[in-house]
């Protein structure tokens, strides 16, 4: 497996100047996120203070990125990062299913800010019958009773997918719009509020009623840093960062949004080129040694 | 050298004054990832702690018997009696720590 320098994962200000000073610094790079880059760079209104793009829309500064990145002749690999392993001298970073991984020696983490709380008991119970990961976890729930709370419509797939061993799928969609998933998966349009069980996952109480579960599947569009990447400190809900956007954990460094506030484009993307360049000094390092 | 085991050859682990017992699968992608950690901790930590690991497929019984839920799990006994469980994957140093912190 080809072995990268840099792996930059998400494409909002923070990795996409990464990728561009990692770039310009001959180190080999891959690049994961949406590859028509992080929504919240498409959907922002109006931008003032971002240096030479005076007042521009969420659309036309998407434009420009764009047109940037290709300039360099930087691709963006299209995809969500899933699980992260940090291997001791590489990293791994899987995106799909377990076929998809990827290796390299040092990371950037610049998925944006931790939107969604965890849910009352989630934490707690978290391998205890609360899972992340369907294609990981279905085997053990053969025959069983589980949730789904899926919050994008591409986690109908995972239901589907459970729902070939288990014994029964109750799918809670947290989006609008249509669903469909396989006739074996019950869909029930209800919002979560908590999750029961002493020792392990007993109930999912949500605003409708309560259900007798043994697995809850959380599916989320952004997974939180250290669920992410097992071993990562955080501060709060932030990843804890050093000056040079280290981590706790060497070759691991962080930017933009998820590093904590102030939430501006312009921060994100000079911390983005920080972390770059601790990377590249990270790289040099180790060769010496 | 991690010992891998199946139902029948449990009691190898119960003697054990400190035991990790790894249950794992051949289709789990963090087991696979922890599986070398697992490999060089066992040799670091040689005569102090011993590692096994178990496939949950090919003993259910014993996965039941502890209610493993979620893979990889780490079950950590002490002469025989359940004193802790990790689950999930965690990067060496990590891992290393926990498992010294059982050692007094």
């Amino acid at each position: 497996m080809k072995r990268y320098d840099i792996a930059i994962i998400g494409t909002g200000p923070a990795g996409l100047e990464a990728a561009l000073t990692a770039q310009a610094r001959n180190k080999s790079l891959l690049l994961i996120g949406p590859a028509g880059l992080s929504a919240k760079v498409t959907k922002a209104g109006s931008v003032r203070n971002y240096l030479g793009l005076p007042n521009t829309s969420g659309a036309a500064m998407q434009a420009a990125f764009l047109e940037h990145l290709e300039s360099a002749g930087i691709r963006i690999t299209d995809g969500q990062a899933r699980n992260i392993y940090a291997m001791g001298d590489y990293f791994a970073i899987q995106t799909g299913d377990a076929d998809s991984m990827f290796e390299a020696e040092t990371l950037i983490l610049a998925t944006g800010l931790p939107l969604s709380k965890s849910l009352p008991g989630e934490d707690r119970l978290l391998g205890r019958g609360v899972s992340y990961c369907a294609t990981c976890d279905a085997a053990l729930y053969r025959g069983k009773k589980t949730a789904v709370i899926g919050y994008t419509p591409k986690e109908e797939d995972e239901a589907d997918f459970l729902s070939e061993l288990a014994g029964e799928v109750l799918y809670f969609p947290q989006y609008g719009g249509d669903v469909r998933t396989a006739p074996a998966v019950k869909v029930i349009r209800e919002k979560p509020a908590e999750i029961l069980g002493e020792t392990s996952v007993r109930i999912l109480k949500t605003d409708g009623g309560e259900y007798e579960v043994d697995g809850i599947f959380i599916l989320r569009e952004t997974i939180a840093p250290d669920k992410l990447m097992p071993g990562l400190e955080l501060e709060g809900s932030h990843v804890k960062v050093g000056p040079q956007m280290e981590t706790n954990i060497p070759g691991c460094f962080a930017a933009g949004d998820i590093t904590g506030p102030p939430y501006q484009y312009i921060k994100a993307a000079g911390q983005g080129n920080v972390a770059a360049l601790s990377a590249v000094g990270f790289l040099t390092a180790k060769q010496k040694q | 050298m991690v010992k891998v085991i199946r139902e029948a050859e449990y009691g190898q682990v119960q003697e054990c004054p400190l035991a990790v017992l790894d249950f794992s699968a051949t289709w789990c992608g963090p087991c696979k990832m922890i599986a070398p950690i697992l490999e060089k901790l066992s040799e670091e930590m040689k005569g102090k702690v011993e590692f096994f690991k178990t496939d949950v497929d090919e003993s259910p019984m014993l996965a039941a018997r502890f209610g493993i839920q979620n893979i990889p799990t780490l079950v950590i006994l002490k002469n025989g009696e359940e004193a802790g469980r990790e689950t999930g994957f965690k990067p060496e140093p990590l891992l290393k720590s926990v498992l010294e912190s059982y050692l007094n």
